[in-house]
């Protein structure tokens, strides 16, 4: 709190004051009180004032100042109220009893929130246990199916089986427990399971997947790794133009190392830091306009190819990057309209200690 | 014949498994009664178990660790809940393996078969596959007839060997391409063709020009 704040809050009892003090000077001189006197007593009654709003203003200075650090210190903002002690007035004794009113049931309010939220999350995640069962039984049922409806039907079921895939990732996400195991992982293997899991809609779409040098280890979880890599090749099938092909490729930092050093320059994708392996999933597709590149990543975000192909839920890409954020793993996009897009995942090739975290 | 026991409590998930199971040439046995599961084991004797990991009443982990303490059959856990903690604890306390649904038919057999193979110790695929006049080697990946030998790419090796397993059937392109794709060779329709020329002309070298007939519509056939 300025000064001046504190006298602008002042103006008008001061102001009364003043015309006070000047009304009784002029009675003062009126009834034969000598000038010197009447100064005498106007400097007098002008310093006792002085001081006592300068003690005023230092004392509620420094109780805004405590208050603030209070705050300051406070990791649940909204427990204000609990955490402070009433002054001596009694005008801010009942204000803080307003503010304790308004404190409990707002802590009321969001306790209820976070316990409906966790139950509703508990109750996505049985979901989603549950109709696999189901899932299950269609796919056994469908291989009796003559093959052009098996591979119909097997589709459909892939693509449901997604979506509840999606749904579960999304309430593990935002949960506070993780749970994943980072372990060491083959890359190539981990491409693989994720082709493999996609093997019906990029067949469907015609999507050729060509993959480059994958042998390399790499500390994340498999499952999470999977699912993220999915997205980006669902993505891929469905945002396809003619003769669609995704290349799963590495490009290692070591070989942007050794191109820096023969003064090739740096390839457009360079990072910094320790042993990263950058895993490339590039894609002959439609792409994105530069515009709507720096949102993709952005929940519910389909964008113009969403709107124009229909069908976006426009979380894919937002999960990605929830998941990507807590396993540490690096996640960029380049994209050009009518050339395709190319999404790096940055993993960390070598870590001192995997966690684990259930 | 390898017997499989399946202990699953959905109905659906129990019969369609058990019937893909005898497809596939094994004896399935389904529990229906999940109150005595021991003593059924022990009277069937199984070589493998499939264990459902939520049965009613108890869960599957008890009744894997009970089965632990007493006999030594490999057991698979299948499950919905494919949390790490599930895992890790299916792993911990005796089964052999883990897979979660909904599964690819084909991926369940993998497992069933590579598990069975890891309990009876016998040996791996075969290295030289013989069909229709015709000799593959898996190691050398070369195609002979007749004393004529010729070197095959890892695309053609692996379009063999589809066609070679099902000889005399006809296999659709789509099957076709779906058995290179498990075999991680991810292939569109337009080099699949190529790759069918250039197998066709190999194997014309070696005497057998004729040997992969198209059937118009609907496939290949060996």
């Amino acid at each position: 709190m300025k000064a001046s704040e504190f006298f602008a809050d002042r103006a008008l009892g001061l102001l009364l004051r003043a015309v006070f003090a000047a009304v009784t000077a002029i009675f003062l001189l009126l009834t034969g009180t000598k000038p010197g006197i009447v100064v005498i007593l106007g400097i007098v009654w002008f310093l006792v004032l002085a001081c006592g709003q300068a003690v005023d203003f230092f004392q509620c200075r420094s109780r805004l100042r405590e208050l603030a650090a209070v705050m300051e210190g406070l990791d649940k903002k909204y427990l204000f109220a609990e955490c402070v002690r009433a002054g001596g007035t009694v005008y801010e004794r009942r204000l803080f009893e307003l503010f304790h009113r308004a404190g409990r049931s707002m802590i009321a309010a969001v306790s209820d929130s976070e316990a409906n939220q966790r139950q509703y999350r508990e109750y996505v995640e049985s979901f989603v246990h549950e109709i696999k069962t189901p899932i299950t039984a269609a796919e056994l049922v469908c291989r009796k199916v003559d093959p052009e409806n098996r591979r119909k039907l097997s589709c459909e079921l892939e693509k449901i089986g997604s979506h509840v895939e999606r749904a579960l990732f999304y309430a593990r996400s935002e949960s506070a427990q993780k749970d994943y195991i980072i372990r060491a992982e083959s890359l190539s293997e981990l491409v693989a399971q994720a082709v493999g899991e996609h093997k019906a809609l990029l067949i469907g779409s015609g999507v050729r997947v060509e993959t480059g040098d994958l042998g390399y280890t790499v500390f994340t979880d498999r499952k999470w790794a999977v699912f993220l890599l999915g997205q980006l090749l669902q993505n891929s099938a469905r945002y396809s133009a003619a003769e669609p092909v995704v290349t799963i490729s590495v490009e290692h930092n070591f070989m942007q190392e050794e191109n820096l050093a023969r003064g090739m320059g740096a390839q457009p994708l360079v990072s910094r830091g320790g042993n990263k392996v950058r895993l490339c999933v590039r894609d002959n597709g439609i792409g994105i306009p530069a515009h709507e590149l720096s949102r993709v990543f952005e929940r519910g975000f389909t964008g113009s190819n969403g709107r124009v192909r229909g069908g976006s839920t426009g979380m894919g890409l937002y999960l990605c990057r929830r998941l990507a954020d807590c396993l540490g793993i690096g996640l960029e996009i380049m994209s050009e309209c009518g050339v395709g897009t190319t999404v790096v995942l940055v993993f960390e090739e070598k870590k001192e200690l995997g966690t684990f975290e259930a | 014949m390898k017997k499989i026991m399946i202990i699953e409590d959905d109905p659906s998930v129990r019969e369609e498994l058990a019937s893909l199971l005898c497809d596939e040439g094994y004896e399935s046995f389904a529990v229906v009664d999940f109150k005595d599961i021991r003593g059924q084991v022990g009277e069937i004797a199984p070589d493998l178990i499939l264990l459902d990991m939520g049965l009613p009443g108890r869960d599957g982990l008890t009744l894997c660790a009970q089965l632990r303490r007493d006999m030594d059959i490999p057991i698979i856990f299948v499950t919905g809940h494919d949390s790490v903690g599930d895992e890790l604890s299916a792993l911990r306390l005796g089964g052999d393996d883990y897979i979660t649904k909904p599964y690819h038919i084909p991926l369940l057999l993998a497992h069933i078969e590579a598990v069975l193979r890891r309990g009876s110790g016998t040996g791996k695929e075969p290295d030289i596959i013989k069909a229709a006049g015709i000799e593959l080697n898996l190691l050398k990946g070369t195609v002979s007839a007749g004393g004529n030998t010729e070197e095959l790419t890892r695309n053609e090796v692996q379009i063999l060997v589809c066609l070679m397993g099902r000889a005399g059937e006809i296999v659709s392109r789509m099957d076709m391409m779906e058995a290179l794709w498990e075999s991680q060779i991810y292939i569109d329709d337009n080099t699949l063709s190529v790759n069918m020329t250039r197998l066709r002309g190999k194997l014309a070298k070696i005497g057998m020009p004729e040997c992969i007939k198209t059937r118009r519509g609907m496939g290949y056939q060996l």
